[in-house]
């Protein structure tokens, strides 16, 4: 029972990191953060004069380590506090830590958008205190979405052992340095994978579908929604449909494998609730899985492009 | 502290630092153009990329390495976050040629090179003009793979030398920070050597700087090997500070 217990919070664990991810990217979508905020950037030079939230705090992976340490932070001091309730002060402790997290969030945000569309003054771009106001709740929400289940993910993983009964199952890493390891990673894959979908497709939808967009569209920028000026929060509700879920995916799955091949491996290696008889053998069966998943991995990868290149042939145009 | 301990840890940590610099070479990263399929590779920088890669290896490392109560394995804990960064890097590469090819409708293939050197299929009419090529082709697939691996080795291999009851002895969060913070030097010079966007091991500016980013980790980690070395000496981070 306890191992199938293990099982389960591997899985809660797994269903958390996908929607950290999800959020992730959407709020860096609507706060435009990260790779496609060059294009935000360069707009107004171009003579795009938008109404974007333009911030780039940092690279995503550094401002949700920020974002998610804080958090981490609070939470364990929180839980220190109340130590005498038990793991029941995780319920006040996990959400406190996250909205103090993201509130952080949002302050760097204001002072980012507002230094940053300050210094457009010269190419004419002014600064809407409507767009201002209007993306800090978004903004701030989606980051505590994010920020509040990567904590949990963190006190889950710190209390593994306990939680599911199985001696030597919790990680040995503090809350705040689990908070700050996945908050680089998912930070990293939201800026890798969702930005794409965000840069590439959203905001340049006005040109050619299908194709890399040439440098000479950098900057030119789409503008106009379905009615009326496009703002950022319009990026989210597009986004939300494919890259931000896809986005989860990826981390869901990488958290996923990599509990699951550790957990398997620990099977393997005579996991009893007195703790593991044989680690070598738990941690060879872990890589072995390992290599597998990479194997195969690849394999689809191969798959997937080449039926991109059959279904969609050699680029067509000038 | 015996001598040859000392030793052993001031060239494991050179050893992790090398392999890191070596694996932020490997990266497919393609940067800011690549979110805008303008640039062949993963869509974010490489210190950004490679430290993601390296903390999910690190905190399999971690786990593995509390399977054994004394003197953990190291050679199984460091392939054990080889492995957590590879496959880290897989899916991130995978999801992402799911989304350049159903979200924006682009087949991945390669800026640097007329013909991928793994599945030997040309990549030149595939490419969008005035372009650096877009997605994740298979070579620089499997790069990242093999970056991953390299990296996570690396990384792992300097956290189980300084969290060993037999080596360093710190404390498990010293030792994460203290390796994460080794890694994360490697990772930035070797981002300032690369200098922008790198398809992979095909891309001729892999072959033309990967000398230069060696050398130089070489000697940042030797430094932050020395550092190490000193902290042991004095016992100013055994038992830990944290």
């Amino acid at each position: 029972m306890p191992v199938i217990s293990l099982f389960a919070w591997m899985l809660v664990i797994a269903f958390l990191a996908f929607i950290a991810c999800m959020f992730e990217d959407l709020e860096s979508d609507i706060g435009s953060q990260s790779n496609p905020n060059s294009q935000i950037q360069l707009a107004p030079e171009m003579g795009y004069i938008h109404r974007y939230f333009n911030k780039a705090i940092s690279g995503e992976g550094l401002s949700y380590a920020l974002s998610c340490t804080i958090s981490g932070t609070i939470a364990m001091l929180i839980l220190l506090q109340f130590e005498s309730v038990g793991p029941k002060a995780a319920i006040l402790a996990i959400p406190v830590g996250a909205a103090v997290g993201s509130l952080v969030h949002m302050v760097r945000s204001s002072t980012c958008h507002v230094g940053r569309e300050a210094a457009h003054k010269r190419f004419e771009q002014p600064i809407y205190l409507d767009v201002f106001y209007g993306h800090l709740l978004p903004i701030a929400t989606h980051n505590f979405m994010a920020v509040i289940c990567i904590t949990a993910i963190a006190y889950i993983q710190c209390n593994l052992g306990i939680l599911s009964g199985v001696t030597g199952a919790s990680n040995p890493f503090p809350l705040p340095l689990l908070c700050l390891i996945w908050g680089l990673t998912v930070g990293a894959i939201g800026s890798s994978t969702g930005d794409i979908h965000y840069g590439t497709e959203r905001a340049f939808q006005d040109k050619p579908f299908g194709e890399g967009r040439r440098v000479v569209y950098h900057g030119q920028i789409c503008r106009y929604g379905d009615c009326g000026v496009r703002t950022s929060k319009d990026v989210a509700s597009f986004c939300a449909k494919f890259g931000g879920p896809a986005t989860g995916l990826a981390f869901g799955l990488i958290v996923l494998f990599e509990n699951w091949r550790t957990v398997i491996g620990m099977l393997l290696g005579g996991l009893s609730i007195e703790g593991l008889a044989n680690p070598a053998v738990a941690a060879t069966w872990g890589i072995g899985i390992g290599v597998v998943i990479a194997i195969v991995l690849v394999i689809l990868a191969r798959t997937l492009e080449k039926w991109a290149r059959n279904k969609y042939g050699p680029f067509v145009g000038e | 502290m015996e001598p040859i301990t000392l030793l052993l840890v001031l060239v494991c940590i050179i050893i992790g630092g090398l392999l890191s610099s070596l694996a932020v070479h490997l990266m497919p990263v393609g940067g800011a153009p690549a979110a805008m399929s303008t640039a062949t590779g993963i869509a974010t920088g490489c210190v950004m990329l490679m430290t993601g890669a390296a903390v999910t290896g690190l905190f399999t490392a971690s786990t593995v390495a509390s399977f054994w109560a004394t003197k953990p394995s190291v050679i199984l804990v460091a392939l054990s976050g080889a492995v957590g960064s590879m496959l880290m890097m897989g899916f991130t590469m995978f999801v992402a040629n799911l989304i350049y090819i159903f979200g924006a409708g682009i087949v991945p293939c390669s800026g640097r090179v007329a013909v991928d050197p793994i599945t030997k299929e040309s990549q030149t009419e595939y490419k969008t003009p005035r372009t650096d090529g877009h997605g994740v082709p298979t070579a620089s697939f499997v790069s990242g793979i093999l970056g991953g691996f390299s990296g996570g080795f690396g990384g792992a291999l300097i956290y189980v030398m300084l969290v060993s009851d037999s080596y360093a002895h710190f404390s498990v969060a010293t030792a994460g920070i203290v390796a994460m913070g080794i890694f994360i030097a490697n990772a930035i010079i070797a981002a300032y050597n690369i200098g922008g966007t790198i398809e992979g091991f095909h891309d001729p500016k892999f072959k033309a700087r990967i000398r230069t980013g060696l050398t130089c980790s070489l000697i940042v980690s030797a430094l932050c090997g020395v550092i190490v070395v000193i902290a042991m000496l004095t016992g100013t981070l055994v038992g830990g500070v944290m």
